[in-house]
C-alpha cells in the first residue's frame, strides 16, 4: 500500500528552483533513499513534504489523504515527521523536556510510558535524561533527535543525512536503528551522503540533481547506473 | 541607621513594580526575541483606565462609578486586549509579510509607533496632571521594629513574587511552557514538533500584557495616584532592572528589579529626586562593563531567529 505518493512538486526559493516535478512513491513500511550532490535540493524536498516550506506546485499524498496545504502540525499529527539536517535538538532545555516536545501533539496518556521505551533503547540518554541535551555528544545528539521524532508515534520518518558528522561506528549503529525502526513497521525516507550504505539498506532509491529525477528504481539498478557517479561529479 | 533601613524597605516595595513590568520585558525577549516598546504604555492604560472608570464609569454609560478594585479588573482586562492587538498588528503582521528579512527592526519600530499613540491618546483624554487613585487602605501601616512597612506595599510585594514563581513554574513544568521555552531556542524546530507558532506567541502578549496590568494595579493602589507619563518613567527603570539581571532571565528580573528600587530610594534619600535616572543609569552602565549578561543572564538571548 502507497503511504506517501508525491507528484509533479516544485519548490522554490524566490526565483530559484530547489526541487523541479518530482515524483515519488514511499509505500507502507518502505525504506526509500533520496541521493545527489550537494544543492540537489534533497532537504528541499523533505521540507517540503513536512510542510515547512510550501509547495509551488504539484500534490502531496500521505496516507491516502491530500496534504498539500496543510500545516505542519497536521502532517505531524497524521504520522509524518521530520529529522532534520543538523538534528535542531533542543540544547537550552533537558533531555526529557526535547523528547516531550516530540509527543507534543499527542493527548494520550501513553507518552510517559513512550518516553520511557525511548530510554530503555537508548541508556545514554536515561543516564542524561535531567541534563541539557547540548552537553551530549554528537551520536547522542542523532539518537535524541531520532527519539523525539519517535514519540510523534510516526508512520513515515524522513532522516536528513542522520549520519553527518557521526564517527564510523555511530554511522554503523545509525545504520542499524534505521533497519530496526524499519522492522518495527516504520516507513523511512532516508536522504544520504552515505550512498553505498543507504543504497543497501533502502529498497529502491531516487537521485536528484538540480532538482530534478535523474533515476529512480530499485536500489540495486540505481547503485549500478553510471548516473551516480556523473551526478556526484557534476560531468555532462 | 533606621533611616537607610527605612530606604531599603522602600525601595524593596518600590521594586515590586519594577520585577513586574521587568518580567514583562522580559518574557517577550526571552522568548520572541522581541523588545515590545508597548509595555510601558499598557502598564500606564491599565491604571489610567481604572481610573477613568473608578471616576466615571464605563464608557458609552455602560455604568456608573466603579468600585476600585472592579475598576483595576477592568483595567487589566483591557490592557490584555490591547495587547493582544498590539501582537497582530506589530509582531504577527510584519513578520508573516515580511519572514525573516526584517529581522527585528519593523515589530520594534512598529511597537515605539504605539507606545507613543496610547500614550498621546490618554494625554488628550485626560491630560498629564497626576489623578487621585483612592482605595479605602492607602495609609494602612504595619511598624516592624521602628520600621514602617505599608500594608498594601507588603501585599503587593507578595503579589509580585507570587506572580514570578507562579509564571517560572509555569514555564518549568507545562506543556505551553515547554513549547514557548523551545521557541525561544529555535521556532523552526518546534515548528517541527508540530507547535503551531502562531497560535502559541499569543500567549506570550496575554501574560506580558497581565504582567503589564498587575504592575499597574499595583501601582495605582500603593502610591494613590496615576498619570500618563508613569508608564515611561516606570518602564525605564524596568528596562535598566531587567538589563542588570540578565535579559531572557526570570530570577535576573526579580533581583534586577528590586536593586534598582533600592538603588533609587536610597538617591532620593541621599541626594535628591533629581538624581535618581543619572544615578541608576550611571551603576547600570557600569555593571555591564564588568557584566555584560547581567547578574543572571546567559549569553544566548537575542540571538534567536524567531
Ligand atoms: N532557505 C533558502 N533560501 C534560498 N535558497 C535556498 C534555501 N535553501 C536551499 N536553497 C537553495 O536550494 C537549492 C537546494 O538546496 P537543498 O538544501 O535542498 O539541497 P541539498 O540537496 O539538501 O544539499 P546538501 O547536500 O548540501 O544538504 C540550493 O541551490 C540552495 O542554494
Ligand atoms: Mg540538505
Amino acid at each position: 500500500m502507497t503511504l506517501l505518493e508525491i507528484s509533479g512538486l516544485e519548490v522554490r526559493y524566490g526565483r530559484n528552483v530547489a526541487v523541479k516535478s518530482v515524483d515519488l512513491t514511499v509505500a507502507d513500511r518502505q525504506i526509500v533513499t533520496v541521493l545527489g550532490a550537494n544543492g540537489a535540493g534533497k532537504s528541499s524536498l523533505l521540507r517540503a513534504i513536512q510542510g515547512v516550506v510550501p509547495a509551488r506546485a504539484g500534490t502531496i499524498r500521505f496516507d491516502g489523504r491530500d496534504i498539500t496545504t496543510s500545516d505542519v502540525p497536521s502532517r505531524v499529527r497524521s504520522g509524518l515527521v521530520l529529522v532534520p539536517e543538523g538534528r535542531q535538538i533542543f540544547v537550552s532545555l533537558t533531555v526529557q523536556d526535547n523528547l516531550l516536545m516530540g509527543a507534543y501533539t499527542r493527548h494520550d496518556a501513553d507518552v510517559t510510558r513512550d518516553v520511557e521505551a525511548i530510554y530503555t533503547r537508548f541508556p545514554n540518554l536515561a543516564m542524561r535524561r535531567d541534563k541539557l541535551a547540548g552537553v551530549l555528544s554528537g551520536g547522542e545528539q542523532q539518537m535524541l533527535a531520532i527519539g523525539r521524532a519517535l514519540l510523534a508515534k510516526p508512520r513515515l520518518m524522513m532522516l536528513d543525512e542522520p549520519s553527518l558528522g557521526l564517527s564510523p561506528l555511530f554511522v554503523q549503529r545509525m545504520f542499524d536503528l534505521i533497519g530496526d525502526l524499519n522492522r518495527d513497521g516504520l516507513a523511512i525516507l532516508l536522504v544520504e551522503q552515505n550512498t553505498s550504505m543507504a543504497l543497501q539498506i533502502a529498497e529502491r532509491a531516487t537521485l536528484l540533481e538540480l532538482g530534478s529525477v535523474l533515476i529512480s528504481g530499485p536500489s540495486a539498478e540505481v547503485g549500478r547506473s553510471e548516473m551516480l557517479t556523473q551526478a556526484y561529479l557534476g560531468a555532462h | 541607621m533606621i533611616l537607610i533601613l527605612q530606604q531599603i524597605v522602600n525601595g524593596v516595595m518600590l521594586g515590586a513594580v519594577y520585577v513586574t513590568v521587568a518580567l514583562a520585558f522580559n518574557l517577550t525577549i526571552g522568548i520572541l526575541n522581541f523588545l515590545n516598546f508597548t509595555i510601558p504604555p499598557l502598564f500606564m492604560v491599565t491604571a489610567m483606565f481604572a481610573w477613568a472608570v473608578a471616576e466615571h464609569g464605563l464608557p458609552f454609560g455602560l455604568t456608573g462609578p466603579l468600585n476600585w478594585a472592579l475598576a483595576l479588573g477592568v483595567g487589566i482586562v483591557l490592557t490584555i486586549l490591547i495587547s493582544l492587538v498590539v501582537e497582530r498588528l506589530t509582531f504577527r503582521y510584519m513578520k508573516a509579510r515580511y519572514g525573516d528579512a526584517t529581522e527585528h527592526a519593523i515589530p520594534l519600530v512598529s511597537s515605539l509607533g504605539f507606545l507613543l499613540i496610547l500614550e498621546n491618546l490618554v494625554r488628550i483624554a485626560y491630560g498629564t496632571e497626576p489623578h487621585r487613585f483612592a482605595t479605602p487602605f492607602q495609609d494602612l501601616n504595619i511598624r516592624v521594629g521602628g520600621l514602617i512597612v505599608s500594608l498594601p506595599q507588603l501585599l503587593s510585594l507578595f503579589l509580585a513574587l507570587a506572580i514570578v514563581f507562579g509564571l517560572s513554574r509555569m514555564l518549568a513544568t507545562t506543556k505551553t511552557g515547554r513549547a514557548l521555552r523551545s521557541i525561544a531556542e529555535n521556532p523552526d524546530a518546534s515548528l517541527l514538533m508540530g507547535v503551531d507558532v502562531s497560535r502559541i506567541v499569543p500567549v506570550v502578549f496575554v501574560l506580558s500584557g497581565l504582567l503589564c496590568g498587575v504592575a499597574g494595579a499595583i501601582f495605582a493602589v500603593n502610591y494613590g495616584q496615576v498619570y500618563s507619563g508613569m508608564g515611561n518613567e516606570i518602564g525605564n527603570k524596568a528596562i535598566a532592572g531587567m538589563v542588570l539581571g540578565g535579559l531572557g532571565s526570570i530570577w535576573g528580573a526579580i533581583a534586577g528589579g528590586v536593586i534598582v528600587g533600592v538603588i533609587e530610594a536610597m538617591s532620593v534619600h541621599l541626594f535628591g529626586g533629581d538624581t535618581v535616572q543619572a544615578i541608576v543609569w550611571g551603576l547600570l552602565l557600569v555593571a555591564l562593563i564588568v557584566r555584560p549578561q547581567g547578574l543572571f543572564g546567559h549569553n544566548a538571548i537575542g540571538k534567536g531567529k524567531l
